[in-house]
C-alpha cells in the first residue's frame, strides 16, 4: 500500500447540510481510503544480504537452565489444534507440546516417539506399540484409545483438517492392545508412515479435546505429551509455554518459552537486536547483514528441504512448449537472484528437490536423479535460438507477483528480464497478498497467468512430498501436466516401503520432472536461525516444524 | 428541533447506515476472489467431503442473499457468528483484541487533541517567529505517514536509545501496556497534530479578525480574556468538526501502526482476516469502526451547540 502523502494546507470543512446514510457510508469509505494516504504502506529495505553462507549441522549445546528465553514468530497461529496446524508460526509452536508417534530428528531423520515401535506385518498393515507410562499435560496416562481418539480427528470431514489427505489410503485405525493400534490400509502407501513423524500423528488427550469441544485449540489446554504445555495465551500478542515436569522424555532445559508475534519483518529483527526476543527462525533476508554484524548473537543456516521455483500454471500458451520453458531455464539469471532474492543464502539448482531430502539414497540414485539436468548457467544466445525454432517470439506470458516477500517480488522481476532479453514479452501481474495465496486455491485466481513464484517445502523427507504434485489431477498441478507414465511411477514409489528401492523410481520421477521443466528450479533455500549470546541449542534444520526443539534450547554460558 | 426528536432521527440513521455498509462490505467480500474453506484447508488437498461439510458449517454453498440475511437475522439476535480461520466466537475474539485497539486510539487522540490545539492557538497568538517555527513543524508532521513515523521512532527511542520497546502491547498489565504503547500512540497522532494545530490556528485568526474580538478589545476586556472568551471558544466550533475525521483517520491508520509495531488489536486482526475472507470477523470490525464513526459524529453534534451558541441541536451550520 503506498500512496502519495497528502498535500497540506487544505483546510478541512463541513458541508452544510445532512447526508443520507449511504452517502455517509460511501463518505466514511471514500474518506477511509483517502485516509491512507495519512499513513502509507512500508519503504522497502534494500540489499542486506550475506556472502558466505555456510549451512551448520547444528548449533552448540546448552551449559545450563534458564528461566524463560522469548522466540519471535511472524505471525499469531489462528488455533493451536493439531488437526489444523499446517504453516510454520503454529507448527513451530506446536512441535514443542504436542508430539507424535514418530519422531522427526534434528537430522531430519525419522525415529520413535510416543510409539515405541511401529511394525509393518504386511504391506497394508502398520502396528504401533506405544511407550508405557507416558502423560498427558492433564495427568491422565495415555492409552491406545487417545491415539485412535486423536487420528480419527484427523480423518472426520466435519473437522476439515490440514493433514486429511495423509490419511487417503487408510482403511481403520483400531486399537489391538491396551498400548497398541493398528492401521490397516487399502493399498501401501510409503508416505503415511513418514508422516506420522508430522503434526498428522499427534496423540492428544481424548478427555481434554472432548472437554474443550468446538473451542479445543483456542483457549484451555492442549492435552498433548509433550516437554512443554501451554500456559498463557495473550490473544494477538504471545504465547507462553510452561515446561512440563512430568514429560517422559529428556526434561526441557528453559522453565519457560515465550512466542512473541511480530509481523513486521523490521520490528522482528528491532526486537532481535535489542534482546527483546532473544531468536528466531525464518529471517527476514534483508536483515542477515544487520544480524550477522551486530555482535549480539549468531546467524545460522542450516537445511530446509525448501526450493524456490517458477510454477508454471498453464500450458495451453506458449508455456505448453518445452522449448519456451528451456529457454526461459535458459535465460533466467539465478545467482543474481539468490544474491537480491534470499540475501545471497541460497544455491541456485537445477532440481525441483533439494538434495537433502535424497539424504538415504545411494550413490548410483543420485546421479540419476541429479546427473544430465538442464544447466543452471544462463546462455541467453542458446535460449534466443529455442524461442525462434519454437516460434515464440514476441508472445506474451503473464507472470504473477505479490509483496509478500522477496522470493516472490524478485523472482518475478527475474523471469521478467529473462524474457524481455530473449525475445518474449513478459508482463507481470501484481496481486495484493490476500489474492497471492488464493493462487493456491481458486482457479478463478489464476486465469490469465502463466506462472507464478513459489517456494515449497517438504514435510517429510522424501522427495515423493514434491514430485507427486506432477501426477494427473494432484492438487498443486496446477498446469494441469498429465503423462500415464510419470502417473504410474508415482503410484509405485507410493507403494515400495524399502526406502532404497522406493528412491530408485523416485530418482526417474525427479529426472522426468526436472527436465521437462514442470515448474523451473531456481534455487535451494537453507533455513535461518538466529539466536543471541545468552542462549543456544536450537536446531539449524526445518525440523523445528514437527521436533520439540525449544527443550534443547538453555544458557549458552 | 426537539431533543427526542433529533434522538430519534439519529438512531434509525445510523441503523439505516449500519445495514447499509455491512451489505456494502458483504459484497465486495463475496465478490473478492477465494474461498474461506480453501485458505481454512490451508492450501492442501482437501478430500470433496471435508469441502463439503466446511461449505455446509458455514453455508458457503448458499446463495449471497440467503447468507447476507442469515448473518444479519444472527446479528439481530447477538450472535455474530464464528470466525472461520480463528475457529471460535467472532465476540471472543473481538473481546481479546478490542481493549488494545482502544487504549491506543485514546492515548493517540489525547495527545492530538492536548498538543494539537496547544499549538495552533501558540501560533495564533504569538504570530511572528513562533508562528513560522509551528507552520514548518506541522508541514513535516502533515507530510509523514504514520507508518514512517513508526519506524523512525522505533528506530531512535527503541532501537539506539532503549527507551521504550519495539514493539508489542506488553503483557496485559496496564502499567506495561501504556509503556508499550507510548511509541504506536505518537506515531499514529503525529498526523492529526499537525493537522488540528492548522484547523485550530486558522479558526483562531479568523475569530481574531472578526468584529467582537476588536469590540471587546475596545471595551478593555484584558486580552487573556479575549484569547480565552471570544476567540478560542468561537473557534472550537470549527475544531470540534473535525472530530470525525480525527476518529476515523486514527481507525483507519491504526490499521498500519498495529502492523508496524505487531500490536494484535483489531486493526491487524481486520488486515489478516480481509487476507482469509474470513466473513464474520471482517463484518464484525466493519461494523465496528462504521459505529465508532457514527458515535463519534453523534457526539460531535450534541457538544456543537454547547461550545457554539450560534449553532442549534441537529444543525451545523457552524460559522466556517
Amino acid at each position: 500500500m503506498t500512496t502519495t502523502p497528502p498535500r497540506t494546507g487544505r483546510r478541512f470543512r463541513r458541508r452544510r447540510g445532512r447526508l443520507s446514510p449511504v452517502a455517509v457510508t460511501a463518505t466514511a469509505a471514500l474518506t477511509a481510503v483517502s485516509l491512507l494516504a495519512a499513513c502509507s504502506g512500508p519503504p522497502k529495505e534494500k540489499g542486506g544480504g550475506v556472502t558466505d553462507v555456510r549451512l551448520s549441522a547444528s548449533t552448540p549445546q546448552a551449559h545450563g537452565e534458564i528461566d524463560s528465553f522469548t522466540w519471535a514468530v511472524y505471525a499469531e497461529p489462528p488455533t493451536l489444534d493439531y488437526t489444523v496446524a499446517f504453516d510454520y508460526p503454529q507448527n513451530t509452536v506446536l512441535s514443542n507440546v504436542c508430539e507424535s508417534l514418530m519422531r522427526w530428528t534434528p537430522g531430519l531423520t525419522t525415529e520413535p516417539g510416543l510409539a515405541q515401535k511401529a511394525s509393518n506385518p504386511d504391506p497394508t498393515t502398520w502396528v504401533y506399540d506405544l511407550r508405557p507410562g507416558v502423560r498427558f499435560h492433564d495427568g491422565k496416562e495415555m492409552t491406545a484409545d487417545d491415539v485412535v481418539f486423536s487420528l480419527g480427528r484427523q480423518t472426520d470431514p466435519d473437522n476439515a483438517a490440514a493433514w486429511a489427505q495423509v490419511f487417503q489410503n487408510v482403511a481403520s485405525i483400531t486399537k489391538s492392545g491396551p498400548l497398541q493400534v493398528t492401521v490397516k490400509l487399502n493399498k501401501p502407501d510409503s508416505q503415511f508412515p513418514q508422516y506420522m513423524a508430522t503434526a498428522a500423528g499427534v496423540v492428544a488427550s481424548k478427555a481434554t479435546v472432548e472437554a474443550a469441544g468446538k473451542d479445543y485449540g483456542t483457549t484451555g489446554g492442549l492435552g498433548c505429551t509433550g516437554p512443554f504445555k501451554l500456559g498463557t495465551w495473550n490473544k494477538g500478542q504471545s504465547i507462553e509455554l510452561d515446561r512440563f515436569d512430568n514429560y517422559w522424555g529428556t526434561k526441557a532445559k528453559s522453565k519457560k518459552a515465550v512466542f512473541r508475534v511480530l509481523t513486521d519483518p523490521s520490528a522482528r529483527t528491532n526486537a532481535m537486536l535489542s534482546g527483546e526476543a532473544d531468536g528466531g527462525y525464518l529471517i527476514p533476508t534483508e536483515s542477515y547483514a544487520r544480524l550477522k554484524k551486530s555482535g549480539t548473537g549468531t546467524l545460522y543456516f542450516g537445511e530446509g528441504l525448501s526450493t524456490v521455483n517458477v510454477n508454471v500454471t498453464d500450458m495451453r500458451g506458449p508455456l505448453g512448449d518445452i522449448r519456451v520453458r528451456r529457454a526461459l531455464s535458459l535465460a533466467l539469471d539465478r545467482s543474481g537472484f539468490v544474491k537480491a532474492g534470499l540475501g545471497g543464502a541460497g544455491t541456485v539448482t537445477n532440481s525441483l528437490t533439494t538434495r537433502a531430502a535424497w539424504a538415504a539414497a545411494p550413490e548410483r540414485t543420485l546421479k540419476t536423479a541429479f546427473d544430465s539436468l538442464p544447466p543452471t548457467g544462463q546462455d541467453i544466445e542458446k535460449a534466443k535460438a529455442l524461442i525462434e525454432e519454437a516460434g515464440a517470439t514476441g508472445k506474451t506470458l503473464t507472470v504473477a507477483t505479490s509483496s509478500i516477500g522477496q522470493d516472490v517480488s524478485l523472482l518475478a522481476t527475474a523471469v521478467q528480464a529473462a524474457g524481455t532479453r530473449i525475445g518474449l514479452d513478459i508482463q507481470l501481474k501484481t496481486i495484493a497478498p490476500n489474492a497471492f495465496t488464493a493462487l493456491f486455491t481458486d482457479p478463478q485466481a489464476r486465469e490469465g497467468i502463466d506462472m507464478f513464484p513459489l517456494t515449497y517445502y517438504d514435510s517429510i523427507t522424501d522427495p515423493l512430498d514434491l514430485l507427486q504434485n506432477f501426477k494427473t489431477g494432484a492438487y498443486m498441478n496446477f498446469a494441469g501436466y498429465s503423462d500415464p507414465e510419470y502417473d504410474k511411477l508415482v503410484d509405485q514409489a507410493s507403494a515400495v516401503y524399502p526406502i532404497e528401492q522406493r528412491m530408485d523410481i523416485e530418482a526417474k520421477l525427479q529426472h522426468h520432472a526436472s527436465e521437462q521443466l514442470l515448474w523451473i528450479p531456481v534455487a535451494e533455500w537453507p533455513t535461518a536461525l538466529f539466536m543471541n549470546n545468552r542462549i543456544t541449542g536450537a536446531p539449524t534444520t526445518i525440523s523445528y516444524m514437527y521436533y520439540p526443539w525449544a527443550a534443547d534450547v538453555g544458557a549458552a554460558q | 428541533m426537539s431533543f427526542v426528536r433529533f434522538a430519534l432521527r439519529r438512531v434509525a440513521e445510523m441503523a439505516a447506515t449500519l445495514l447499509t455498509a455491512s451489505f456494502v462490505v458483504f459484497g465486495a467480500m463475496y465478490l473478492a476472489p477465494g474461498n474461506p474453506a480453501s485458505f481454512l484447508l490451508a492450501g492442501r488437498s482437501a478430500s470433496p467431503e471435508a469441502l463439503a461439510s466446511i461449505n455446509a458449517q458455514y453455508h458457503l454453498d448458499d446463495p449471497f442473499l440467503m447468507r447476507y440475511l442469515r448473518w444479519l437475522g444472527d446479528i439481530l439476535q447477538g450472535d455474530f457468528g464464528r470466525s472461520i480461520t480463528y475457529r471460535t466466537d467472532v465476540s471472543r475474539l473481538l473481546a481479546d483484541r478490542l481493549p488494545t485497539t482502544l487504549l491506543l486510539i485514546v492515548m493517540s487522540l489525547a495527545v492530538v487533541v492536548t498538543v494539537g490545539l496547544l499549538l495552533g492557538r501558540i501560533a495564533a497568538v504569538r504570530g511572528g517567529a513562533t508562528d513560522s517555527a509551528i507552520l514548518v513543524t506541522t508541514t513535516f508532521a502533515v507530510g509523514t505517514p504514520s507508518f514512517v513515523a513508526a519506524v523512525l521512532l522505533q528506530g531512535l527511542f527503541a532501537v539506539n536509545l532503549g527507551w521504550f520497546p519495539s514493539s508489542g502491547a506488553g503483557d496485559g498489565g496496564l502499567g506495561d501496556m501504556l509503556w508499550h504503547l507510548t511509541l504506536p500512540s505518537i506515531a499514529l497522532a503525529l498526523y492529526l497534530i499537525g493537522m488540528l494545530a492548522r484547523v485550530t490556528r486558522s479558526a483562531m485568526l479568523e475569530a481574531l479578525d472578526s468584529e467582537h474580538v476588536t469590540v471587546a478589545r475596545s471595551r478593555g476586556v484584558p486580552e487573556r480574556q479575549v484569547i480565552k472568551r471570544h476567540v478560542f471558544r468561537n473557534s472550537l466550533g470549527t475544531v470540534l468538526t473535525t472530530g470525525g475525521l480525527i476518529v476515523s483517520t486514527l481507525l483507519v491508520c491504526t490499521i498500519l501502526v498495529e502492523t508496524a509495531f505487531s500490536i494484535g488489536g483489531i486493526g491487524q486482526l481486520l488486515e489478516l482476516s480481509t487476507t482469509t475472507k474470513d466473513f464474520p470477523t471482517v463484518q464484525a470490525i466493519s461494523l465496528i469502526i462504521v459505529a465508532l464513526f457514527m458515535i463519534v459524529n453523534l457526539i460531535v453534534d450534541l457538544l456543537l451547540p454547547l461550545v457554539d451558541p450560534r449553532v442549534t441541536l441537529g444543525s451545523r451550520s457552524a460559522a466556517v
